[in-house]
């Protein structure tokens, strides 16, 4: 067991989905523990400090939001949350109560391990690096320096804003509500609507193809994500 | 009884006058306001003109005395008892028949101013006159009694008529329940309570008031139950608890009980005439087999709506079961293979049968949530969720979510980037796209081209889907969207056809629609058309 290994703590009451998880993670080289319900969990989270938690929303002990919320009372641990189709509403709550990402079930092995990468990649250095380049896109956050395929792009305060905090979050789904509190404030929270007339300036201004977009990832009903390759 | 038929007939003037005394009109009169007070004081009417009528002959037979015998005077008494029969009844005319030989002997009769009779043979004259008098007096009055009743039949028909005629076009238990308040009410000038057992309280009365400030209170509910369980009149001017509210009349249908009628009087020194009770009576007769035959109806429609939903279940769970297991034998086939190690299998065959058992797996999964969507749409059970999307972005997601199956098919877009933003779930729109993408894909062949588009048609929203496969016959056009329903061809790609009627359900729960079209040159189009809800504007800049 080398210490180096990322650990992985599994909460999820089906047995089948456990080991099916602790068997794709242990040959891609993470260190796993389980836990069926949501006190074992919270037992676990403290007793072996997993580096990573991917956590179900449907426990039967207690509600994934609830497991979530007291996780970050004293953790900043990454956490994923595994949901069933339809339930955005748990989604949402999940990701606004501090959760980093969420999966759908069913979900293949691969999705899993790019969030998983993604999650832990964050981890050391949250948004520390001052320039971030995916394909064609470079954002230089010291210079606020926005350039598409070596041209640079004029953005309006709230666009850069928007894409400064996607940036710093990359590859993390932020909910609307994260995002218009990020780059609005507080009050602004609820003005959907806002957002969504900015991101789509904003695409237009960054995007190849504005409707089917490279880097800025509609989740739909829940939020946006900036893709990382 | 052609003889007082005649009289009634040939003295319309004096009806008239008899219903001057109790009213303009008597026949409703009768029914909603003939309490004891008013008849009494009728009566006592009758004795005043009757003694005016006996005045009157003496009056008469004094101008007439010297050409005419005291025999003949006698006609002009007996008119008096005739018209006091027919107007005012019994008692007044035998009041006047016995005045009339009174005034007759006193009067006429020698000697003159005293009871005394000098001609014996006028003894019998008077005893006949007495005796023709009563007998005026009795027939009259009794065909005048039949008259009344006949009217007051008449009444009560038209109006229970009336409540029937209102009843017929009543629809549903709610509107039927106001029609009888509405129509008594109206009729007995006092206030309707019904009380129907409430299958959410344990089938314990609940009552249901026509006029708003009526207080129910726990003794009035009391009675109603009291009735209702014994089946027994009970209430006000009743032996059993007299001092409720009102009179409460359990309501009896064929099947048994089914509620309580009852009718609040407020001011209990006046009880019911004897009439108006049995018209209450019949009204409650009415109103029991209206309120029986609408829960006869209900039920009927419920056993329907079973009986529908037995035969959805049945057609669903043929159609599904072998859906559901299709997938699973390759799932299953493909993993027992591969456990087994001795059929040598190369590393390409290894990779070709996970491919399999991979997509097999996604059309399972894919099914499942279209079944769990149909159920939910049919149920009412989906939430709509709105908020403000561009469709540009719907279209760019649904196709995200099916770049794993487009394979190297061109898919042509026209999006402009200036359309409206749309208030709907993206969620499930984005659903409805990926559902009718992923018929184009199935239906036309996996190299020819998927053209979608989308444009602003005054204020709706319209995104159009269109293949070069083998489209849709013209009569099944219509019904694509109808669940399980699917185009019959001979080389039938599999489906349950549930992803159409899901659109549609989705589509229409957006206040939008969703058609079918051939396309000229071959193929299908799919149209969406969703409502703009509020224009929005696209200032591009700082929105703050």
């Amino acid at each position: 067991m080398s210490p180096n290994k990322p650990r992985v703590l599994v909460v999820d009451d089906e047995q089948a989905i456990r080991r099916f998880l602790h068997l794709a993670l242990t040959s891609q080289g993470y260190e796993v523990s389980e836990a069926a319900s949501a006190e074992r969990a919270l037992a676990l989270a403290t007793s072996c400090r997993p580096d990573l938690i991917i956590l179900d929303l449907g426990l039967p002990d207690m509600d994934g939001v609830e497991v979530t919320r007291r996780l970050r009372e004293w953790t900043q641990v990454p956490i994923i949350i595994l949901s069933v189709r339809g339930s955005e509403g748990d989604k949402i709550a999940a990701l606004d109560a501090g959760a980093d990402d969420y999966l759908t079930k069913p979900f293949g092995v691969g999705e899993l391990l790019a969030r998983l990468r993604v999650a832990l990649r964050r981890l050391p250095h949250p948004g520390s690096e001052p320039v971030f380049t995916g394909g064609d896109l470079t954002v230089d956050l010291a210079h606020r320096l926005v350039t598409v395929c070596e041209r640079e792009v004029q953005l309006t305060p709230n666009e850069y804003d928007i894409l400064r905090v996607l940036v710093t979050h990359a590859g993390k789904v932020l909910t609307h509500r994260h995002l218009l509190r990020e780059v609005w404030g507080e009050a602004y929270e609820l003005e959907f609507h806002m957002l969504h007339v900015n991101i789509s300036n904003l695409r237009h201004k960054i995007e190849p193809d504005p409707t089917s977009p490279q880097f800025i990832i509609t989740e739909p009903g829940v939020g946006y994500r900036l893709r990382v390759n | 009884m052609p003889f007082a038929g005649f009289w009634l007939s040939q003295m319309p003037d004096i009806v008239f006058r008899a219903e001057l005394c109790f009213g303009p009109n008597l026949a409703l009169d009768e029914a909603k306001q003939m309490n004891m007070r008013d008849v009494q004081r009728a009566d006592r009417r009758g004795y005043w003109w009757g003694l005016g009528l006996v005045a009157l002959a003496t009056l008469l037979g004094q101008l007439v005395h010297r050409f005419f015998d005291p025999t003949n005077i006698m006609a002009l008494y007996l008119l008096g008892v005739v018209i006091t029969a027919v107007a005012w009844g019994f008692g007044p005319s035998v009041m006047v028949a016995t005045l009339s030989v009174l005034a007759l002997d006193f009067f006429f009769v020698p000697p003159y101013l005293t009871f005394v009779v000098a001609d014996t043979q006028y003894v019998f004259t008077f005893i006949a006159m007495l005796g023709v008098g009563l007998t005026i007096s009795y027939l009259t009055s009794r065909i005048r009694q039949q008259t009344q009743a006949a009217r007051r039949r008449e009444s009560e028909t038209t109006t229970l008529y009336a409540l029937s005629r209102d009843i017929k076009v009543a629809t549903g238990l709610e509107d039927t329940l106001h029609t009888i308040i509405e129509n008594a009410k109206e009729t007995f000038q006092h206030d309707i309570v019904t009380f129907l057992p409430d299958p959410e309280r344990n089938g314990k009365l609940r009552p249901h008031v026509g006029s708003a400030g009526l207080a129910i209170e726990d003794k009035d509910l009391a009675a109603a139950q009291w009735s209702f369980e014994h089946q027994k009149t009970v209430g006000s001017g009743t032996d059993t608890l007299p001092d409720a509210s009102g009179i409460f009349i359990p309501l009896n249908a064929s099947r048994g009980p089914v509620g309580v009628l009852a009718l609040w009087i407020a001011d209990s020194a006046a009880p019911l005439a004897a009439g108006q009770t049995r018209l209450l009576e019949a009204y409650a007769d009415l109103a029991a087999v209206a309120i029986e035959h609408i829960e006869l109806a209900e039920e009927a429609r419920n056993a329907q709506i079973l009986a529908a939903s037995d035969q959805l279940q049945t057609a669903l769970l043929n159609s599904i079961s072998h859906d559901l297991r299709t997938p699973l034998v390759s799932v299953i086939g493909v993993l027992s293979s591969l456990q087994e190690e001795e059929m040598g299998l190369d590393e390409a065959a290894r990779k070709n049968l996970i491919q399999v058992a991979r997509e097999e797996a996604e059309r399972l999964n894919r099914l499942i949530t279209n079944l769990l969507d149909s159920s939910r749409i049919e149920a009412g059970a989906i939430r709509i969720s709105r908020q403000l999307v561009e469709v540009g972005d719907i279209v760019g997601v649904a196709l995200g979510q099916l770049s794993g199956r487009s394979g190297s098919r061109l898919i042509k877009k026209n999006v402009p980037s200036n359309l409206p933003f749309v208030s709907v779930d993206f969620g499930l729109i984005v659903q409805v796209l990926v559902n009718v993408l992923d018929n184009a894909f199935k239906y036309s062949p996996p190299d020819s081209p998927i053209d979608i588009g989308v444009q602003q048609v005054d204020d709706e929203v319209e995104i159009v889907v269109a293949d070069r496969g083998v489209g849709i016959p013209p009569e099944d056009l219509a019904q694509v969207f109808n669940k399980f329903y699917r185009v019959h061809r001979p080389d039938s790609v599999s489906g349950t056809g549930l992803g159409l009627s899901i659109c549609r359900g989705i589509v229409e729960a957006h206040e939008g629609r969703i058609v079918a079209e051939n396309r000229p040159c071959g193929g299908t189009i799919i149209r969406i058309t969703l409502p703009i809800e509020e224009p929005v504007t696209r200032e591009r800049g700082k929105a703050k």
